[in-house]
């Protein structure tokens, strides 16, 4: 026996001296970095999906950069790591928690980049250091990315927000298609001429809702339990997203403590609501789960619905729709048109023990690499410059002519200040108001007023605690 | 009745000594295991319900002393995350121990023919990943899915709406649940075919029927084998998780209907990123089920029958 357990305790010993070797080697590797000429690379981890990226072409093009990136240098190892979107923001803070964080995040939007707020690098001194250019951006796009004094981020991707629309289905009922020139009047069969405003949208989209028999939502006998065609797909996903389509705000009254749902949002969500259960142009919760109208989790994309806002990005599934959509300007509310714009970029965690070797990956990314990924993404570059050729590559995507110069357009009607913008207590914000949003579409005869006074009181105690 | 005496344990021997050591050292990994990774997290946890540690407030850690148990009495969404649970445990609890018992009970009668192929059929939806099989059961429940075209079938024109309506959603989860009885049904018919036959012929000699025979000797004696079940399915139901989050993403819909306690616990760690608030309400969870468990082994004092017991 005792034979035994001193070949055991041998083998313990040997395994945990083995351990200890391992954990020496690395260890030996991480201080080693960037000394002398055969010093180990310095590894930079790239976090991917907080936003998009994850799709397996994607995931192609990524890899490609990163590999080309490594063949060039032999300084730095970038390594891609994917996380699906679902899990990734989960994911990273267990990692940042752990102290185990990646050092570059992205691409990453607004709302993203808010749920970690206080944790991204000042990259003001990096770009310094590194004489790095930001004049091939439009300022505001820069401003976007400064919180306080702090440089989190440089411009990279801009999603603007049009109407999405099949013209076939407004040719159909003998209609005219939106407009696709911010200010112009929307004209009505019998020469009437509108202001092209949610209203406007309403009365046209309630035409173009139609029922299995053919008749439309304004006539005796509509059918609205048997509805094949919907009139209009609103931002579904952020109830933010969806009251800024109606006016930029936020829900910080502007004191950091204190909640009011600003007028705008309330006229959206009352909007959103009554579309959905009195009007019936807009689908509810459960009609959107069912396979005819989820096209690939847009409905636009299912070719069943008529219009529909939605961000540049979804150019990715657009093609469900037919081959005959365009795009067309956003309607004013209230004499003002706002386009929600959704920005992307990559962003250096503050804890990244590497920031120089994690901002020379980030100005590739944003820099040589940019088009590659840019296209990969199907995201409109920030850079000026490189926006005609852009849309020249997307256009290819498509055989139907697409009026890309609306979304052009679209920039000038950015929301300011964004709707994903940080508040406090964001990820609780972000949970009530999903909870109301998927109370909302699935439930009929709620009172709005009460709904809006309940979800306000709910906010202000989380941001209470 | 007569005194128990406590005597003195005699002193070991040198070989007992050295068997108990030899005994030590072969659960020693597990102790150092359990320590490690069970212990140590659970007193850490405890020591984090008195600070503020939060990803979100970039402030030092201090001191905060009942702070985060006072807020919990006030949560809200912690009270109704709990309600959630509970609604499902009223629900599944029944269904978990009643239904294997019963499915046991056929697939172990010597009436029922082909009893080997219908173990295999009530067994084999076990083997799939359980997140497979909630998956699958997404979309057998969705508006226009199978089970509500099996509904129309059959006359209701209106049939549920399983995952968008508040009050369906638990009902359809239940049933997403069911995938997984094969094992209670295994350890039912285990418990059964353990049975002495010398009871049922004493019963049947004294004239007991089928049902008297059910009621008077088997649930009786099966008593340990449901008592366990239901053990393992209230500490199940305190930590379901998995479903609600592959299926909603953790969105808590609809309407927060599906925003388990487990879940929110979760929520509360890893997405807002409240690790001493998240520390309280697993705290909490961990108190709960405490006193559920030794409340259940009070009462199983009087009705679970233990044969070994005099």
């Amino acid at each position: 026996m005792k034979i035994r357990l001193r070949l055991l305790a041998a083998l313990g010993a040997t395994v945990l001296a083995l351990a200890a070797c391992g954990s020496g080697s690395d260890a030996g590797s991480g201080s080693g970095s960037g000394s002398g000429s055969n010093a180990a690379p310095v590894e930079i981890r790239w976090f991917c999906c907080l936003g998009t990226g994850e799709q397996a072409e994607q995931v192609k093009a990524q890899q490609k950069v990163v590999d080309d990136f490594n063949r060039k240098q032999k300084k730095i190892r970038l390594k891609l790591e994917v996380v699906t979107y679902n899990v990734a923001r989960d994911t990273l803070a267990t990692q940042i928690a752990s102290g185990n964080g990646p050092d570059i995040v992205g691409p990453v939007g607004i709302g993203g980049a808010a749920a970690f707020n206080g944790q991204w690098a000042d990259l003001g001194p990096l770009m310094k250091e590194a004489n790095f250019d930001l004049s091939p951006f439009e300022k505001g796009s820069v401003d976007l990315y400064r919180i306080g004094s702090v440089q989190e981020g440089i411009p990279f991707a801009i999603y603007p927000s049009t109407v999405f629309y099949k013209a076939d289905m407004f040719e159909e009922a003998g209609l005219a298609v939106p407009p696709h020139k911010y200010g112009e009047k929307y004209k009505w069969p019998d020469g009437r001429e509108s202001e092209w405003n949610y209203e406007t949208l309403k009365e046209l989209a309630r035409k173009l809702t139609v029922d299995k028999n053919g008749k439309d939502a304004t006539e005796s006998g509509f059918d609205a339990k048997n509805i094949v065609q919907y009139g209009f797909e609103p931002a579904r996903d952020d109830l933010r997203y969806q009251g800024s389509a109606f006016g930029a705000a936020s829900l910080d009254s502007g004191d950091g403590k204190t909640v009011k749902i600003p007028d705008t949002w309330a006229d959206a969500w009352r909007y959103f609501y009554d579309s959905m259960w009195k009007d019936k142009f807009v689908m509810t919760g459960q009609v959107f789960e069912t396979d005819q109208f989820n096209g690939e989790g847009a409905a636009f994309f299912s070719g069943n619905v008529a219009m529909s806002v939605n961000f540049l990005w979804s150019t990715y599934g657009v093609a469900g729709a037919g081959k005959d959509w365009n795009v067309a300007a956003m309607p004013s509310h209230k004499g003002k048109t706002t386009s929600p714009t959704s920005a992307d970029t990559f962003r250096i965690l503050a804890k990244s023990k590497h920031p120089k070797e994690a901002f020379e990956v980030l100005s590739h990314l944003v820099g040589p690499a940019s088009n590659e990924l840019l296209a990969a993404y199907g995201a409109m570059p920030a850079r000026t410059a490189d926006q005609d050729a852009f849309f020249d590559v997307l256009a290819k995507q498509f055989t139907n002519e697409v009026d890309w110069q609306v979304v052009k357009d679209s920039v000038q009607f950015a929301d300011n200040p964004h709707s994903e913008l940080h508040t406090p207590k964001y990820n609780q914000t972000l949970t009530i108001l999903g909870t109301y949003r998927s109370r909302w579409m699935t439930k009929s005869g709620l009172n709005m007023d009460n709904e809006l006074k309940k979800l306000q009181d709910e906010i202000q105690a989380v941001w209470n605690n | 009745m007569t005194a128990i005496r406590i005597r003195r344990r005699p002193p070991l021997t040198g070989m007992a000594r050295r068997e108990a050591r030899h005994g030590f050292l072969f659960i020693l990994p597990w102790i150092i295991g359990f320590v490690v990774f069970t212990l140590t997290p659970m007193v850490a946890t405890f020591v984090f319900t008195f600070l503020n540690i939060s990803l979100e407030d970039q402030g030092p850690v201090r001191f905060v002393g009942l702070d985060n148990y006072a807020r919990l009495l006030g949560d809200e969404q912690a009270w109704e995350s709990l309600w959630v649970t509970t609604r499902y445990a009223l629900m599944w609890l029944p269904v978990v121990v009643v239904l294997p018992f019963l499915l046991a009970l056929v697939v172990n009668s010597s009436r029922v023919r082909g009893t080997g192929l219908l173990r295999v059929m009530l067994f084999m939806p076990y083997v799939v990943p359980f997140v497979a099989g909630g998956l699958i059961w997404q979309n057998m429940l969705v508006e226009d899915g199978w089970v509500n075209s099996a509904l129309q079938w059959i006359g209701i024109s209106d049939p549920p709406s399983w995952w968008n309506d508040a009050t369906w959603v638990t009902p359809g989860l239940v049933m997403v649940g069911l995938w997984g009885l094969g094992a209670g049904i295994i350890i039912n018919l285990a418990g059964l075919q353990a049975m002495p036959n010398d009871l049922y012929d004493a019963a049947r000699l004294d004239g007991a029927g089928w049902w008297r025979q059910l009621v008077n000797v088997t649930v009786p004696m099966m008593s340990p084998v449901i008592f366990y079940t239901l053990i393992l399915a209230v500490v199940e139901v305190l930590q379901y998780f998995l479903i609600p989050l592959v299926l909603f993403n953790g969105t808590g819909d609809p309407d927060g209907a599906t925003r388990f306690f487990n879940l929110y616990l979760y929520q509360t760690f890893f997405t807002y990123q409240e690790m001493s608030y998240g520390s309280t309400l697993a705290w909490l969870l961990f108190v709960i089920t405490l006193i559920v468990t030794l409340v259940l082994f009070r009462a199983s004092r009087r009705w679970v029958y233990y044969r070994s017991e005099r």
